[in-house]
């Protein structure tokens, strides 16, 4: 039935009252935290790691009452693996979404594009992406990286080879991504500094199924290791592989990926994974006596219970993605939601303590990751989402 | 290192040249390419994946399931993108209607079955050797389509008026040879080649949407060079690429591998473009 | 001699105001004013985000305009043009980044990637020029990935798959918004420019290359200039947008320029319509804006735009410029008269063709092992119509065809005035003023009537590609003059009123006059004319033969290659009679009609 004059007048009134009343509600709007991880594509297996982790984590922060009352609303932009996708994302987020805080890109390859663009925008920005150029507190002031640097990384792993395995002719291969790229470009000096000769490197498309012809000029070359920096699992799954097929005894040592359960699952032979060392994380690992740390543990029980799968991925990515919202929630309880504050907050931090690991900033240094918990380990020793420490390995 | 090369070559080789028979078998039928050729290559390899591993069916049931859905596909492309635009003014719409069609299997593929290379099944249960069947595999299916389309073109009525309708269309029509049926069966042949040609070379390929592009383009080089509707050509053609690629590939590595094969494609086609065996085209004015 | 009045500048100036490019020209303007009034106060309503998508939307276009010269008017199936974006992105943010010498202003550095982009896309699309349509579509292809895989390999300039910055422009186009104008301008021109020459008569010229190729030729069309011109023009536009997109993204890797990209800009220009500016235009807008409205769709972006080309060549190959062409849909009147005007032959070959012979001199051609022309004389005189007539297989449009250069002579020579044409060269012909008609009428359908027949005078413009990109004065010059023959051509052969009509709307006889008026625009001196009267109606045979034998008394030599002895009897001089190949008969066609072995072989009765 038609609406009475008096209706109308009410409802307008109502509607007014409303509006007035607004700053209170407001108060009580959720926290637009924007996250670009890379759900889907070639480069999706950190993403997808890290995702759970920070599914849980906010959803424990929000049901514990979020932060002074107001929840975090998590909005996401899958990159796609693609930095272009990426810039497109980091532009809706911080100029239509108008997000306080950008968690990402989890890629290497991405983040280099969107970085700096982050930066123009004075958006405070996390990422754990490892190549070392992604953090510059002159150039982006407000960018903290809660991971190791491929500086950190190369180091544990170069160090592996040639002071562990003694082993002085390597082949450094990666796939043609930024991130591949990048770390080929940093681990060879550091090698040939340790003396190590370098007999093969190189950049191969990742989707290429035949992997031989590289391996055999590895062989031809002489190689004692094969080095692969990849977060690809089909292709790392695929060196490993080939390597088995041609029954050629050299160890792998490399990127995390290699370890995890998604490459796991493309093994055509279960004992191909012997003599893989991929980096990994104390925090993360059982210790000599075979135990977890009780933070761990306890996060893998909440992991259990929360009924979060761990077999196709790694445990540090899960926990990476758990601890990180979790610090720029502290920084916001701390000091709110002010670009200028959350900066500040980051720039004095000391030692968050995560599960993944204790992260630290000063305003010099935004690379937050402590350099002695960066191990290799042994991928056939995986159990319940966590490994051995490689054999030889410093304990 | 040598053997490495010239097994994995000859593999190829015999790969590009079946994906290039699937070609000539349409372009046969109706006088016009189809960009489906590479699309039909990749899904053997999806195909047998899916089918094989994922669904756990037995090797020989799974091959016929693709070769069915292969020959399937192949009278969809008829019916879909060639025969509309044939009888059409505009001579190239079958560029575009093909690519339409091509496009639209390679995305569907790459959304729902993946974007990353998975793995194909081992067929033969048999211990890996020098001379693995990822190797023999390829070549005993090229050598079964060739001799098959000989015996077919030879020795069979059906074939003898597929050669009818690709020699002189009208003067075929004219005798009374259906010609409408006679292409869709091309078709569909073309389309059982093709997926063959992927399932053969799965192992090799493994099952990856974006085979379909590189197997349009390395599937067309042995059309080109061996002269259109040329079968013998193509086999010829496509074993020299093969082994011209994966002698580049096993010397300098992949990037510069696939440079040198465009590079040197481009040059030999702008020096020949009728192709190093075909004729020169005669224009109607 | 006629009574009629002779049909006055009046009535030509009345049909003019329905005709494309007068006053209706601000009506044809009037959408891509719109488009840039929306453009232009785009910022006051729409977000950042949107902003980004539309300065997306304009750098693509500015590629996709020039691609548009290649593909929907010259019908290139040119599908890796992304391979100049890509170039044109890394040599702009190469150049401005400092990588290999010291760092350049953006501005130059974009202004250097103009002419390396010009120089490749010369170098991507010259195979046109030899190879069949497919063949190119592949060589394309494999240049983008050449140029990827180059990008990826040359670490030390490209940075590899670790990429470069892309450039930053100074201010006022730093900002978002300052950037989005500095795109929308860069857009604007492109526009501008790309429409300026498709109504020019090099646009003409690349739609009759596309569609009616052999009657480009014939009109003096040389194509590889021509094509070459195109794709320089539409490498620099292609390398100028891959550096603004590189300043959009900020920050290029390889793997930013994919196929899918390439695959977006050659849909957008057919979903738009081939021969359209505005119809690519909405097309790239369409397909850069349809993805972002939902985020699955982003996913599924390339499937759409390959069902959508699967639809539109199915059922409107026309694209969204047919949809447009609204007044291509109002209905002809159905019994329309072709009425020729034979007193204006002499005002349209007004230029006296200077007095002489085209000469067959014993001239033979063999097919295979067949003798299509076997030694054979024949006399084309100035100002007299000679026939060729003879049964089906005798060799008479052979004859036709060599004289205009399609087939080379094996034996003996065709003379102009004595001196020997060059064998092949098809499209000089024109410019000795020896014109042709086709057995099968070869005509543009997609463009108007008069378009159609102004191609045939392009060779007679003055003006350069660039003056008609730039609109300079000499452009209208010769588009007036272009016009104004032509309709004084389509007055002689009495279709004036059909001027704005699309083609391919035409019934057959009217195709055939039009060619008939195509070739008088170039004011020939010979003119050779392949069975002009195949379908036409007695009464239109019979202003047929009226008009033939005002352009003979004009002074052009006709040469009527017929199946209609009527019509070879009423309006031949000379006649020619073929046979196997070899000359029969050959006389007044007095003698012709009588003589004994003409009539068993041929004549009958």
């Amino acid at each position: 039935m038609p609406m009475t004059r008096r209706q109308v007048l009410a409802s307008g009134a109502a509607a007014i009252a409303g509006s007035v009343a607004k700053p209170a509600i407001a108060a009580k709007e959720p926290i637009p935290i924007g996250y670009l991880p890379a759900l889907t594509g070639p480069s999706s297996s950190t993403g997808v790691g890290i995702n759970r982790g920070i599914q849980l984590a906010v959803q424990e922060i929000n049901a514990a009452g979020g932060i002074d009352g107001r929840q975090i609303e998590l909005i996401t932009r899958d990159t796609q693996s693609d930095p272009t996708k990426a810039v497109n994302g980091a532009a809706e987020l911080t100029r239509g979404q108008k997000v306080s805080v950008v968690f990402g890109p989890v890629n290497s390859g991405e983040s280099l594009a969107v970085v700096p663009l982050l930066a123009r925008t004075n958006t405070p920005q996390v990422h754990p992406c490892w190549v070392d150029s992604l953090t510059d507190p002159k150039k982006y002031p407000m960018c903290f990286r809660n991971a190791p640097t491929n500086q950190q990384i190369g180091g544990a792993a170069n160090g592996y080879v040639v002071d562990v395995l003694k082993h002085k002719k390597v082949a450094v291969v990666s796939d043609t991504t930024g991130y591949g790229t990048a770390s080929v470009n940093a681990y060879v000096p550091m090698l040939k500094a340790k003396g190590a000769d370098v007999v093969y490197q190189g950049n191969v498309d990742a989707a290429n199924p035949d992997l031989r012809p590289e391996l055999l000029r590895m062989r031809s070359a002489g190689a004692e290791a094969i080095m692969p920096w990849s977060v690809n699992a089909g292709f790392l799954s695929r060196i490993i592989n080939t390597r088995g097929q041609m029954d050629w005894d050299v160890p792998i040592v490399g990127q995390t990926t290699l370890g995890s359960g998604q490459t796991q699952a493309l093994l055509e032979k279960p004992d191909y994974w012997a003599k893989v060392y991929p980096n990994n994380f104390r925090s993360v690992c059982y210790a000599a006596d075979g135990k977890l740390s009780d933070r761990t543990s306890a996060f893998l029980d909440r992991l259990k219970s929360a009924k979060i799968e761990m077999g196709d991925t790694l445990l540090w990515w899960i926990a990476l993605g758990y601890d990180s919202p979790r610090m720029i929630a502290e920084a916001m309880k701390a000091v709110g939601t002010e670009a200028e504050q959350v900066t500040g907050y980051l720039n004095k931090l000391k030692e968050f303590g995560g599960v993944y690991g204790d992260i630290s900033f000063t305003p010099d240094r935004h690379d937050g990751y402590p350099d002695a918990e960066v191990v290799m380990v042994e991928a056939n020793s995986l159990k319940e989402g966590a490994f051995k420490v490689a054999p030889g390995y410093g304990a | 290192m040598v053997e490495s090369i010239v097994l994995s070559g000859t593999a190829m080789g015999c790969i590009y040249a079946l994906v290039a028979v699937t070609y000539n078998v349409m372009f046969s039928a109706s006088r016009v390419f189809s960009f489906t050729a590479g699309a039909l290559g990749m899904l053997g390899g999806v195909l047998g994946a899916l089918f094989i591993a994922r669904m756990g069916l037995p090797v020989a049931l799974g091959l016929v399931l693709v070769l069915v859905g292969g020959a399937l596909l192949g009278i969809v492309t008829e019916i879909v993108a060639v025969r509309p635009v044939l009888k059409s003014l505009d001579q190239h719409l079958y560029v575009l209607s093909t690519l339409a069609l091509a496009l639209m299997i390679q995305q569907f593929t790459a959304i729902q079955w993946s974007t990353e290379p998975q793995p194909f099944p081992r067929l033969l249960d048999i211990t890996r050797s020098e001379f693995d069947q990822q190797f023999w595999l390829p070549m005993l299916a090229c050598a079964a389509v060739i001799g098959g389309l000989e015996l077919l073109y030879r020795h069979t009525l059906i074939g003898h008026a597929f050669l009818a309708i690709a020699e002189d269309n009208y003067a075929a029509r004219a005798l009374g040879l259906p010609e409408r049926g006679l292409r869709m069966t091309s078709y569909a042949l073309a389309g059982v080649i093709g997926t063959l040609a992927g399932f053969a070379g799965g192992e090799m390929l493994l099952a990856f949407f974006a085979n379909a592009p590189m197997l349009t383009f390395y599937g067309f080089v042995p059309v080109a060079l061996g002269g259109m509707g040329n079968n013998r050509g193509a086999v010829v053609a496509g074993l020299l690429l093969g082994l011209f690629q994966q002698t580049a590939n096993f010397l300098v590595g992949g990037i510069f591998a696939s440079v040198a094969v465009f590079t040197v494609f481009i040059i030999v086609l702008l020096a020949r473009p009728e192709g190093l065996v075909g004729a020169a085209l005669q224009r109607r004015v | 001699m006629d009574t009629q009045a002779t049909p006055e500048p009046t009535k030509l100036r009345a049909s003019r105001a329905n005709l494309p490019g007068s006053a209706s020209t601000f009506g044809a303007a009037l959408p891509f004013l719109a488009l840039l009034a929306i453009g232009v106060a785009f910022p006051l309503f729409g977000g950042g985000y949107w902003g980004v998508i539309a300065t997306r939307a304009c750098v693509y276009w500015v590629l996709v305009s020039g691609l548009n010269l290649v593909v929907g008017f010259a019908g290139q199936i040119a599908i890796g043009w992304v391979a100049l974006l890509t170039l044109g992105a890394y040599t702009t943010s190469v150049l401005a980044a400092g990588n290999v010498m010291p760092a350049l202003p953006p501005y130059l550095a974009l202004a250097i990637a103009a002419p390396v982009g010009a120089v490749f896309g010369l170098i991507v699309g010259l195979p046109a020029l030899r190879l069949r349509t497919f063949y190119f579509a592949i060589t394309t292809l494999g240049f983008a990935t050449i140029v990827t895989q180059v990008a990826l390999a040359w670490q030390s300039v490209t940075g590899g798959g670790v990429g470069v910055p892309g450039p930053v422009f100074p201010e006022p186009f730093a900002s978002q918004w300052g950037f989005y104008y500095l795109c929308l301008g860069l857009a604007a021109v492109c526009t501008w420019m790309t429409a300026n020459i498709a109504a020019s008569r090099f646009g003409r010229a690349l739609t009759a290359i596309r569609d009616a190729e052999v009657a480009a030729e014939a009109s003096g069309i040389a194509k590889p200039v021509l094509l070459g011109t195109v794709f320089l023009f539409s490498g620099a536009v292609a390398a100028v947008a891959g550096g603004l997109f590189a300043a959009l993204q900020s920050y290029i890797t390889p793997d930013a320029f994919t196929l899918d990209l390439s695959v977006l800009f050659f849909i957008a220009i057919l979903i738009g319509g081939r021969s359209s500016v505005l119809g690519p235009l909405l097309g790239t807008i369409l397909l850069t804006v349809l993805p972002e409205f939902a985020a699955p769709l982003v996913a599924w972006s390339t499937f759409l735009y390959a069902v959508l080309l699967l639809v539109i060549v199915l059922a409107i190959p026309g694209g969204i410029a047919e949809l447009l062409d609204f007044r291509n849909r109002r209905p002809l009147e159905s019994d329309r008269a072709i009425v020729p005007q034979p007193l204006l032959v002499a005002r349209l070959l007004d230029a006296a063709p200077a007095a002489g012979s085209l000469t067959l001199d014993q001239v033979g051609l063999s097919f295979g092992g067949v003798r299509a022309i076997d030694g054979l004389d024949l006399e084309i005189r100035a100002g007299q119509v000679h026939g060729l007539i003879g049964p089906n297989g005798s060799g008479k449009t052979t004859t036709l065809n060599v004289i205009s250069g399609y087939y080379a002579p094996q034996r003996g020579a065709v003379r102009l005035n004595g001196a020997a044409l060059p064998a092949l060269a098809r499209h000089l012909r024109a410019r000795m003023r020896i014109a042709r008609t086709f057995q099968t009428p070869r005509i543009v359908g997609s463009a108007s009537v008069l378009q159609n027949v102004m191609i045939g005078g392009t060779i007679h413009g003055h003006g350069t590609f660039a003056e008609s990109l730039l609109s300079l004065p000499r452009h209208w010059r010769d588009e007036a003059m272009l016009r104004d023959t032509a309709m004084l051509a389509l007055a002689t052969v009495g279709l004036e009123r059909l001027a704005p009509v699309r083609a391919d709307r035409l019934q057959h006889a009217e195709l055939r006059f039009i060619e008939i008026a195509r070739a008088l625009m170039l004011r020939p001196a010979f003119l050779l004319l392949d069975e002009p009267a195949a379908g036409l109606s007695v009464e239109e045979i019979t202003r047929l033969s009226t008009l033939l034998l005002a352009i003979a008394r004009a002074g052009t030599g006709v040469l009527l290659v017929e199946h209609h002895p009527d019509l070879i009897f009423d309006v031949c001089h000379h006649v020619t009679v073929l046979n196997l190949g070899k000359m029969l008969a050959a006389g007044r066609p007095a003698e012709i009609r009588s003589h004994r072995e003409v009539v068993n072989a041929y004549l009958g009765g």
